[in-house]
């Protein structure tokens, strides 16, 4: 699985290139190939069987499509579209391949700030979190009676009775999260022990370095 | 007559988990059962399978007259009132009423009939004081009561709740409680996932026990709570009422405390004095 | 040697008028346990934040009194899965994450861990992901991790709410162990049968004022059954008109009755 075999901060420097590279590129070549890397790569095996990945970059950014195709022509439309979908995609990706422990353990293995790193990860993990208990709020509402089906008005009746419970709950969850991780210890400047730091390759550095040098060249050639 | 509930040789998995093996079993209109077994048993699962969330790899459950492959979580609705584990997570409406009058209101019922339910649910848990609040401003252990009013509204024939007493101090314990035994006076069925024996035994007159999935003990709670060995064995131990009764020999050894304290308080009177 | 000393707190959270704390003393001993009981929201949550400097450091709020702590303390909150670090994939790391933050080397790690593991009976699920573990199994892993930290006060907010019967049981002989090898215990929880076996001490809060101390027959006071605060038994022998004093457990009302 590329996640596992992959260091972290090569897994972010790709997620990071593919998008700046999609935007400085010359529309619509560049978002196009740009688009077609990372779709590719969330076909790559990751922890969840099967499309899902897949299906869930192209669910993400198909909204995006619409709104674009509403305010712009064609071309316009392709061209701001294939960006968005590259940075949709890298970012489901990212999501889907970076383990938050390791995006952590390679922080604090270089002596960095975990506060930040713990940062970034809580967001990515808060995502499958988020989805769980949205499953769970669904099902409880359903078993009350509230069908998905319908009129428009029940189905907007539907919306709240599962996006609210699920924002009230995950804020309140949020104050007490931050309350909670302190109890683990987790004090902001504090020195965290790596505990199984991944390990990184000079090939990989390497690759991290080219990556950054490829986007930095493609801005010039751009902007010559 | 039908009964509320009946499990006909249901056999599920998890993949390649299985989780219930033949379960068989069922519940009369007014019956008060508690689902007890250890933690991983398989109890969850007879909820979700109740509730229209899952269906049976074998067998069939039925709600009524109502085969639950043939129907959905919103049409169960009608008939089974459900309250999950960390039901306190499921409230969103501005105030304690709406959040309650949501599953009635939901059934299409009319708006009287809904304001009716919603009252009564309200009433039978003490919670009318609270109506006006805002779910996320009571304490998680009101917030608890706020979801089971929320099934209780529904008036279903069968009500299903996963540990509803988790959390709560005795005297809240004792509302649900009541709640409860309220509600199966007016033939309301009761299905009670509790590991809390105590509530079982004030509560509730049958146990099913389950164990990897099949069921271990089918009987009353009187007879069961206070046979030790027959609860060992099924990571049971007897809760202090019936304990009592059995260390003092106390007649139809009582596990209800207020039988067991009209039993002491015989059994004192007839003694010799010291 | 006391390891925890409240002395006349009072504490009110932020925005609320009424105090949540009122002018509460008590102090936990090393190697002793002491059970806080009550009603919901009589203030035995908000004893343990003020103990363990997360109130109102973290919680916001405004205390009079002080509080003072020999020993560093680790909690228990009653709600696992907002303790959970969210970012380890395996229970071992999930246990670890809290021992690797106090920044120690990895073998001390790793012996704290395997300990409180073992304690825990969680060897078979050493390798599990947190996100799978029912309600149970995730209190029994944020407790080992609790202890894995190792610190020398250890504050419980109703820890076998989510465990069933035989998993109670063995967390109260574990508590008991606990306070053997030298740990101050301040435990808040509804159990109260399981008390007299478990605590040394009782302390009863009422409206978030200490309203009586003692040792745990002070669960078998008129006072406490009148409160819906006695053991069963305590309380059926009081409602079933027989004279006092009540017995506490099965046991007790054995002897009494012959």
């Amino acid at each position: 699985m590329t996640g596992r075999r992959l260091h972290p901060f090569t897994l972010l420097a790709i997620a990071g290139a593919l998008p700046a590279l999609a935007w400085i590129l010359p529309a619509p070549a560049g978002g196009m190939w740009t688009a077609a890397v990372a779709l590719l790569l969330t076909l790559t095996p990751g922890w969840r069987p099967g499309l899902v990945v897949f299906r869930t970059a192209l669910l993400t950014a198909a909204p995006f499509w619409v709104f674009l195709r509403l305010l712009h022509d064609v071309p316009t439309t392709i061209a701001i579209g294939l960006r968005i979908t590259t940075m949709v995609a890298s970012f489901v990706w990212l999501a889907a391949t970076l383990a938050p422990d390791r995006l952590v353990e390679a922080t604090v293995a270089r002596g960095w700030s975990v506060t930040a790193a713990y940062l970034f990860a809580a967001t990515i993990t808060a995502v499958p979190t988020l989805r769980d208990r949205a499953r769970r709020i669904v099902e409880a509402q359903r078993c009350r009676g509230l069908s998905p089906r319908g009129s428009l008005g029940n189905r907007l009746r539907a919306l709240r009775a599962l996006a609210l419970p699920l924002v009230l709950s995950a804020l309140h969850d949020v104050d007490e999260r931050a309350l909670a991780l302190e109890t683990r210890g987790m004090v902001s400047g504090a020195r965290r022990t790596p505990l199984a730091p991944p390990p990184d390759s000079a090939v990989e550095r390497a690759a991290r370095w080219a990556l950054l040098a490829a986007c930095v060249a493609a801005l010039i050639w751009r902007f010559k | 007559m039908i009964p509320a509930l009946r499990f006909d040789g249901v056999t599920f998995s998890y993949g390649a988990v299985a989780v219930l093996r033949g379960l068989s079993f069922s519940i009369a209109p007014g019956e008060r059962v508690a689902l007890l077994g250890k933690n991983g048993a398989g109890k969850s699962t007879v909820v979700r399978l109740i509730t229209g969330l899952e269906r049976p790899g074998e067998g069939t459950v039925w709600v009524g007259d109502w085969n639950t492959r043939d129907c959905v979580p919103e049409q169960l609705a009608r008939r089974v009132g459900s309250v999950f584990q960390h039901a306190d997570q499921q409230l969103f409406a501005r105030t304690v009423r709406e959040d309650v009058s949501f599953g009635p209101r939901a059934l299409g019922v009319g708006e009287q009939e809904v304001e009716r339910r919603t009252d009564r649910a309200l009433a039978d848990l003490d919670l009318t004081a609270h109506a006006g609040h805002h779910p996320y401003d009571l304490p998680p252990a009101l917030r608890k009561l706020a979801a089971l009013a929320g099934a209780l509204a529904l008036e279903p024939g069968l009500l299903v709740l996963d540990e509803p007493t988790i959390g709560l101090d005795r005297a809240l314990r004792a509302r649900v409680s009541r709640a409860l035994l309220d509600r199966s006076a007016g033939n309301v069925a009761l299905l009670v996932i509790t590991h809390d024996l105590t509530f079982a035994a004030e509560t509730l007159e049958r146990g099913l026990v389950l164990d990897r999935g099949s069921l271990a003990c089918d009987e009353s709670l009187a007879d069961l709570l206070g046979d030790v060995t027959r609860l060992e064995p099924l990571g049971l131990a007897p809760p202090s009422v019936a304990a009592l009764s059995v260390a003092l020999d106390l007649p139809g050894r009582p596990v209800r405390a207020a039988d067991a304290a009209r039993a002491l308080a015989r059994v004192a009177q007839g003694r010799p004095g010291p | 040697m006391k390891s925890l000393t409240l002395e006349r707190v009072s504490f009110w959270y932020p925005a609320t008028e009424a105090p949540a704390l009122r002018d509460v003393s008590l102090e936990v001993v090393q190697g002793e346990v002491v059970a806080l009981v009550g009603a919901v929201g009589a203030g035995a949550s908000t004893v343990l934040l003020a103990a363990g400097d997360l109130a109102p450091r973290l919680t916001g709020g405004r205390i009079v009194g002080t509080v003072s702590r020999r020993d560093r303390s680790a909690i228990v909150l009653p709600t696992p899965w907002t303790q959970v670090s969210g970012m380890a994939f395996t229970v071992w790391d999930e246990v670890a994450f809290g021992p690797a933050n106090l920044g120690w080397p990895t073998h001390e790690i790793a012996r704290q861990v395997d300990r409180a593991m073992a304690h825990l009976e969680l060897g078979p699920l050493a390798t599990r992901d947190p996100a799978t573990l029912s309600g149970g199994e995730l209190q029994r892993v944020i407790i080992a991790a609790t202890l894995a930290m190792d610190s020398g006060l250890v504050l419980f907010d109703e820890p076998a709410a989510e465990l069933d019967a035989e998993g109670a049981s063995a967390l109260w002989r574990l508590i008991r162990a606990l306070a053997k090898g030298g740990k101050a215990i301040l435990l808040a929880t509804s159990a109260l049968d399981a008390l007299p076996d478990v605590a040394d001490r009782v302390v009863w809060l009422e409206d978030g004022a200490v309203r009586a101390v003692g040792t745990p027959d002070l669960l078998a006071d008129v006072a406490a059954c009148d409160a819906g605060l006695g053991t069963s038994v305590a309380t059926v022998w009081g409602a079933s008109g027989l004279p006092g004093p009540y017995p506490l457990t099965v046991a007790h009302a054995v002897r009494q009755w012959r």
